[in-house]
């Protein structure tokens, strides 16, 4: 079930950022930590959560850097970032992560239709150190997904 | 022609994005109201002319679904159409939707060319107009 969620995680990440963000993205091979990905020389980063119910339940995570969430911002919004407050910042992450797990969990079968939590922007020192990310790579930058399954 | 659109979502961001794509889509001459969730959206409606909701489904407070019931109950309202933007493109959801009432139902990610064909197929042909279009020609409608 796991290798079925992350194919759909990453189908529909391309799909999402592409169509509502206006940005191309590839991913890494292997799934690694946050410092083994060199996210940590883009600090800061922005973190979000949202936990997902249905044949299985968990929780994807979601990072990003602060600089590459300003130009995500500035293509979903197509306002120049000194128009945006901090609100903006954090919805449009929220929104994102939103948007691709929806997208994702709706290409899953799963006899109980599977819900979503309402996502949440959290402190990125929650996240444990040994936590393995996907990487996905933008042309100027990297930002990392995972999904825990309960 | 232009419609009053009210725009339900608890992400400030989306709000901007679906008025956005519906510009694009043709409506820039509408009236766009937003509400940041069901309940606040039901206050709208009972105090000014809405021509038709875009609600998302997973909000705070009133989420779409309880919306679309509490809009059905009301005389005055329930013949406003309903259309929910949403992420759960789940089958099973989006018959949940239409039985209870919506009349229609586009999933997140969408394009301003998906929002053009629902609403002209639920308020008519004459709702397009081409202001994106970028000759500086005058609309007969």
């Amino acid at each position: 079930m796991m290798k079925i969620l992350t194919t759909a995680m990453m189908t529909s990440t391309s799909e999402v950022m592409e169509t509502m963000f206006y940005l191309p993205v590839e991913f890494g091979e292997d799934p690694v930590t946050l410092i083994q990905s060199g996210m940590e020389k883009l600090k800061p980063h922005m973190a979000c959560q949202l936990k997902f119910s249905g044949d299985v339940s968990g929780c994807v995570t979601l990072v990003i850097p602060n600089d590459l969430l300003g130009e995500v911002t500035e293509n979903f919004m197509g306002e120049p970032l000194e128009n945006f407050e901090e609100e903006h910042l954090s919805g449009t992450l929220t929104e994102m992560l939103n948007i691709i797990c929806g997208n994702a969990l709706s290409k899953v079968d799963s006899k109980i239709p599977f819900e979503l939590d309402i996502p949440k922007v959290i402190d990125e020192s929650n996240i444990p150190k040994t936590q393995s990310f996907t990487i996905i790579e933008t042309p100027q930058s990297l930002m990392a997904i995972n999904i825990s399954m309960n | 022609m232009s419609y009053s659109i009210l725009i339900v979502d608890d992400s400030l961001p989306m709000r901007s994005v679906i008025k956005r794509t519906f510009k694009t889509a043709g409506y820039g001459g509408s009236d766009f109201h937003e509400a940041a969730n069901g309940k606040i959206a039901l206050d709208l409606m009972k105090n000014g002319w809405i021509d038709i909701v875009i609600t998302d489904y997973n909000m705070p407070v009133m989420n779409g679904m309880e919306l679309i019931r509490a809009i059905k109950k009301e005389d005055l309202l329930k013949d406003i159409p309903v259309v929910v933007i949403s992420t759960e493109g789940n089958e099973a959801r989006i018959k949940e939707f239409m039985d209870c009432g919506a009349s229609g139902y586009i999933t997140k990610p969408f394009t301003p060319e998906t929002i053009r064909d629902l609403i002209t197929n639920i308020l008519g042909e004459e709702s397009y107009d081409e202001d994106l279009d970028d000759s500086d020609d005058d609309f007969d409608f």
